[in-house]
């Protein structure tokens, strides 16, 4: 291969060229699959990263950054010409300062091992992916990624005080720093958030870390109409209660987690509400009464409260993998769950998933419906087969309009997911809607300033 | 297999727990994701009739621990997919997939039932003891802890000849397996003493809990784990059929193990693959009763073996044990989330193997404890670092009165 030599003279051993050993960096968690890269990098220090961005610079090969592979966009998977960067050797967490209430950390750390750590000091780093087990620290800033405690804690963009990244010509920058406040121009740290890697390599974060609550307890509340959730989320935050995390599930995920984690639901619920009240060991029966009551008001089939640690875990890993406990009701093992991502309006959730659901039935697909309630986010699970041209047809025609309808519910085609490749015409939808082309030639004019080249990750966001 | 690779949805959560994937430098191919991808290419490329690119050592860099299994939100079991892989693999005879190593150890097991060709050898070490004739049990090592000694050295071995010689001379063993017997002289002398008086601290501890036993000797057969995991499925289950032969003979129905991995194929595999199976599988502790003796406060740390509780999770006799004798405690990843000591890829993989042992080793060292207590030989071995690792027998032997 043309580059091989000198890609082994920057990384030495760190570098993959086997094209069998190459096979698993052409997927992430998308459908999509990449093409064969030139090589798969694995680099231990900045300076091989360095002289790797500044050799791809020189050489016009173009550059994907890997974290844990989570993408359900298709962010972190190679095109024609790349070089698949892993972070994974980048895994250590440098510093932890509960006072000054940041920790400074590796971009390959996985976020469940940061707050394992944490979690011995009674600290919490928010930001919870549904793949906060295999989702890196790099990889969630990169996709500005959520969770369920984004009710409560905003998404990773509240959480990110600085980063060290390494510029497409080899450069090494910091922005922002360890501080809680700082107003120095521009924020550059912003632009990073969200990127997907498009702009440079992270290779350290200053991210913010905050005190576990001090107790918390859950409701579990089943209802006959997701107009009664809606509500009933709406009634509780106008009171002045913020949920840890608010969840909603559909029956047909309901059905799913019943199959695959022999989990039991009343009969006669089209919905159910996951909703975690964080509070002080004094107030917390208090405050979970409080909220409880708001919900009963609405009339719920079934309602029940929790505090035992260990049955909240089980709820809780029960959501977090009911993605892909929905494999167990496909009707064929070709069939995948192609997973949606849009945000509108908390208040106006009720009135798109109706929308959504209507939709579906028209379309003649299966479509599962759960997300994050609080903040309006939308996850709706498309089941498709991608060796049936018409399947997935149906399944682009649905995607369009999920993004439709967030937009004229206030929303965006994207919450939490990123853009990558799956909705970079999505994305153009949005700049239409909001009559805002100007804001895409903004980022082009951008991206140009910071990677003129267009080294990174291209072919990601917009082309 | 279609099953497995069809209901994942790569999600990468068994990385995470995937003992190899540190050791393998991060290259996917080598943790458990890598594996399901790789072995949905395998099953594309076979079912299109298609080459087969060398795609194998993905597959038997898998320790078979299982742990990706507790992590997987869609029940996949990676382990399972290098395993049911080995043995499309084997069963396609395709040579050039084929680990060289993996078919001598099949050969020469079939041909001595032993896979070092040792059979005659593993009962040295219980020269001088007295066994009851017709028991109640029969006593079956496994040859496992006799094992260790000679594949410690042949490790060396292959080190100092790299892995280009070592892998054809272990070609030409396979075609002609009787000259496993030039490898089979290369055996660590003082390792095979300390794993002597291993078995004969079992034996102890089996005595003074009034159990009677009888023992093959010479004529006790190798279990066959290696066919079984290397994918040779079809020469496993005749291999199987005929260790239960063996085991039938000695007239006792209940057989006690004194190492997981025999203990866990005895009772979970050999059913599947021999015929009415009808013998009743022990481990060792489930038999012994301990003196009363005093609990002692000594902080030891118990390093759970993978077939105990990930491959048969609800079995815990060893820790219960020791637990009653002093203060085991266990390391941060214990449970089914314990990680693999990195034994089973010694012969195939040292050098990752070698990785593997060293992380585990310094999280069971990490937790402060005295001991580190290993109930399984293979463990034994790749933990033994320092002079701080002692096998289960010999640590409750050490506590025994006078």
């Amino acid at each position: 291969m043309q580059y091989t030599e000198a890609l082994r003279e920057i990384l030495g051993g760190n570098a993959i060229f086997d094209p069998v050993e190459k096979i698993p960096y052409l997927t992430d968690a998308s459908a999509f699959k990449g093409k064969e890269p030139i090589a798969v990098a694995v680099p231990e220090t900045v300076d091989e990263i360095r002289r790797l961005l500044a050799f791809c610079d020189s050489n016009k090969i173009f550059v994907v950054p890997r974290g844990g592979g989570t993408s359900l966009t298709g962010a972190s998977i190679p095109l024609d010409n790349f070089v698949v960067l892993s972070m994974a050797k980048f895994n250590r967490i440098i510093s932890i300062s509960p006072a000054d209430r940041y920790a400074t950390v590796e971009p390959g750390v996985r976020l469940d091992d940061l707050n394992e750590k944490l979690a011995e000091i009674n600290f919490i780093y928010p930001p919870d992916p549904a793949s906060s087990m295999a989702a890196t620290v790099g990889g969630s800033i990169s996709t500005n990624a959520g969770g369920l405690r984004a009710s409560m804690y905003g998404t990773t963009k509240e959480w990110i005080l600085g980063l060290e990244v390494v510029l497409p010509n080899g450069n090494v920058m910091t922005t922002g720093g360890r501080v809680l406040k700082r107003s120095a121009g521009y924020d550059l740290t912003a632009l990073f958030i969200g990127a997907e890697g498009t702009l440079g390599v992270i290779t350290k974060a200053f991210v913010k870390i905050w005190p576990k609550p001090e107790a918390t307890g859950r409701i579990l509340a089943y209802y006959d109409a997701i107009e009664k959730v809606g509500l009933a989320i709406k009634n509780v935050k106008s009171v002045g209660i913020t949920p840890l995390i608010a969840e909603f599930l559909d029956r047909i995920t309901m059905d799913s987690l019943r199959k695959a984690k022999g989990m039991s639901f009343p009969e006669t619920a089209s919905y159910m509400l996951i909703l975690d009240v964080a509070s002080t060991n004094i107030s917390i029966n208090v405050d979970l009464e409080r909220t409880a009551k708001i919900l009963r008001d609405l009339g719920p089939i079934d309602l029940s409260i929790t505090r035992d640690p260990e049955e909240m875990a089980r709820i809780y890993e029960a959501r977090k993998g009911a993605y892909s406990s929905l494999l167990k009701v496909r009707k064929s093992s070709s069939q995948k769950v192609i997973i949606g991502d849009v945000v509108v309006l908390a208040s106006e959730l009720p009135a798109a998933l109706k929308l959504v659901a209507a939709k579906a039935e028209e379309l003649g697909i299966m479509v599962a419906l759960f997300g994050h309630i609080s903040d309006g986010n939308i996850h709706a699970n498309i089941f498709a087969d991608p060796d049936e041209k018409q399947s997935m047809e149906k399944e682009e025609e649905f995607q369009k309009y999920l993004g439709k309808v967030a937009l004229e519910h206030g929303g965006s085609v994207s919450a939490e997911h990123g853009i990558g490749i799956e909705k970079k015409s999505l994305l153009l939808d949005q700049f239409d809607f909001t009559e805002s082309r100007d804001a895409l030639d903004i980022m082009r004019k951008i991206k140009h300033a910071i990677d003129p080249n267009g080294i990174m990750n291209r072919g990601k966001i917009f082309d | 297999m279609e099953n497995e690779v069809g209901n994942c949805i790569n999600c990468g959560f068994c990385e995470t727990v995937c003992p190899t994937l540190d050791p393998a430098g991060f290259s996917l191919w080598k943790g458990a994701r890598g594996r399901v991808i790789m072995g949905r290419k395998l099953l594309d490329e076979t079912r299109e009739g298609n080459p087969v690119p060398h795609i194998s050592d993905s597959f038997y860099s898998c320790l078979d621990c299982h742990a990706c299994l507790y992590v997987c939100p869609a029940g996949v079991n990676a382990g399972k997919v290098s395993q049911l892989s080995r043995e499309i693999i084997t069963t396609s005879g395709d040579r050039k997939n084929e680990n060289p190593y993996a078919r001598m150890i099949v050969e020469v097991t079939e041909k001595y039932g032993n896979p070092l060709g040792v059979r005659s050898r593993s009962a040295g070490w219980a020269e001088g003891i007295h066994f009851d004739g017709k028991a109640e049990y029969l006593l079956y090592t496994g040859n496992m802890f006799q094992l260790m000694p000679y594949t410690k050295n042949l490790n060396s071995a292959r080190k100092k000849i790299g892995s280009l010689l070592s892998n054809f001379m272990a070609s030409r063993v396979a075609n002609h397996p009787s000259l496993i017997r030039l490898l089979s002289r290369m055996r660590d002398r003082e390792m095979e003493q300390k794993n002597y008086g291993t078995l004969r601290n079992i034996v102890k501890l089996l005595r003074l809990s009034g159990i009677s036993f009888s023992y093959l000797g010479e004529r006790e057969p190798y279990p066959g784990t290696f066919i079984y995991d290397l994918g040779y499925i079809e020469k496993f289950k005749k291999y199987a059929n005929y260790v239960y032969s063996i085991l039938k003979e000695s007239g006792s129905r209940k057989i006690i193990t004194v190492d997981p991995h025999t203990y866990e194929l005895l009772k979970n595999t050999f059913p599947l693959y021999v015929n009415n199976f009808d013998l009743e599988i022990y481990y060792y502790l489930d038999l012994v009763r301990m003196p009363s003796i005093e609990r002692s406060e000594e902080k030891v740390v118990f390093h759970e073996p993978c077939h105990f509780v990930l491959r048969d999770p609800k079995y815990s006799k060893p820790l219960q044990v020791l637990s009653e004798t002093t203060n085991a405690v266990l390391a941060k990843r214990s449970g089914n989330k314990t990680r693999c000591c990195g034994g089973p890829d010694e012969l195939i993989f040292p050098e990752l193997s070698e990785k593997a042992s060293q992380i585990r080793y310094d999280e069971l060292k990490n937790t402060g404890a005295k001991y580190i207590i290993t109930a399984c030989p293979i463990c034994n071995v790749n933990l033994s670092k320092e002079k701080r690792t002692m096998e289960i027998a010999d640590y409750l032997a050490s506590k025994l009165p006078g």
